[in-house]
């Protein structure tokens, strides 16, 4: 295509960290490093030696990757790569926050989604709206709206 | 600030020195990065250095110790992703900034991972770790 630019691969790197009480959230026992297979991957939790429950959830991390490289240079590609990157930044800043208010509250209640980050925003507005209402003290109470 | 991740210049280069069966050592160690503010993953980090003023833990359960669990995967193409699974379990009051996976030697990061933001660990708690790394085609 006379119109493309190049682009080059890369290592793309994803990891999560969840971070959770040492004692089952069911019966208090202390859980136990246990190996288990997904499909054909081996894994490794933590789980209560008594019931199979797990620690209570203090707060999960998230990579967001960054957005692909446009591969054109109509302004349909350039506009499109604008709005990733706008994205990623308000989606980055979101999970950032969330996480910082869930470390700060690991003995509070507070919403589910701020402890798993799901559901996540999906688009530029709902990361606005997301911001927005981890920022109100009165509105990350409540569980109401898309985010 | 943003998780950030990435892989390091000292992480490819081993890499590289392993294509070529030369003395190199693969992913087989994982510590905790402690700083007591987001760090952001660089490059330019090394094993000896990590991102900004981040240091490795040296013990309470953070320190540097074998992955739990490395395995080959399938993202684009046959065999082109790496998995790797870890859980810490904290011993004592610590910040966890973020991780370095490292190569067997324990002396060269291939990756360095800064969290979305700092993880306050108690004594007990547990962090567990799931990483992916693609090799893509252009």
């Amino acid at each position: 295509m006379a119109d493309s630019v190049n682009t080059k691969g890369f290592m793309r790197t994803k990891v999560t960290g969840e971070h959770r009480l040492g004692f089952c959230e069911k019966c208090g026992t202390k859980t136990e490093k246990e190996f288990y297979m997904d499909g054909n991957r081996k894994r490794v939790h933590m789980t209560c030696p008594s019931c199979g429950g797990q620690g209570k959830l203090i707060a999960k991390t998230y990579s967001v990757q960054p957005p692909t490289p446009p591969q054109c240079l109509r302004m349909s590609c350039l506009w499109g790569f604008f709005k990733d990157t706008l994205f990623c930044a308000l989606l980055s800043n979101y999970h950032a926050r969330r996480v910082a208010y869930a470390e700060a509250n690991r003995n509070k209640t507070i919403l589910e989604r701020y402890r798993t980050g799901e559901p996540s925003p999906k688009n530029i507005w709902q990361c606005i709206h997301a911001n927005v209402k981890l920022a109100c003290p009165i509105c990350r109470k409540y569980n109401g709206g898309t985010k | 600030m943003s998780q950030s991740q990435t892989w390091t210049d000292t992480g490819i280069a081993e890499l590289i020195l392993l294509l070529r069966e030369e003395v190199a050592t693969g992913m087989e160690s994982i510590v905790a990065l402690n700083m007591a503010t987001p760090c952001t993953a660089a490059v330019a980090s090394t094993y000896a250095d990590p991102a900004d003023t981040a240091t490795h833990h040296t013990d309470s359960g953070l320190a540097i110790q074998a992955i739990d669990t490395v395995a080959g995967d399938t993202v684009n193409t046959a065999g082109d992703t790496i998995l790797f699974d870890h859980v810490f379990t904290a011993t004592a009051t610590k910040n966890v900034a973020g991780i370095h996976v490292c190569n067997n030697d324990d002396d060269v990061a291939f990756i360095e991972c800064c969290f979305n933001a700092v993880l306050p660990m108690e004594s007990t708690d547990t962090c567990t770790i799931d990483g992916q790394s693609t090799i893509e085609q252009a």
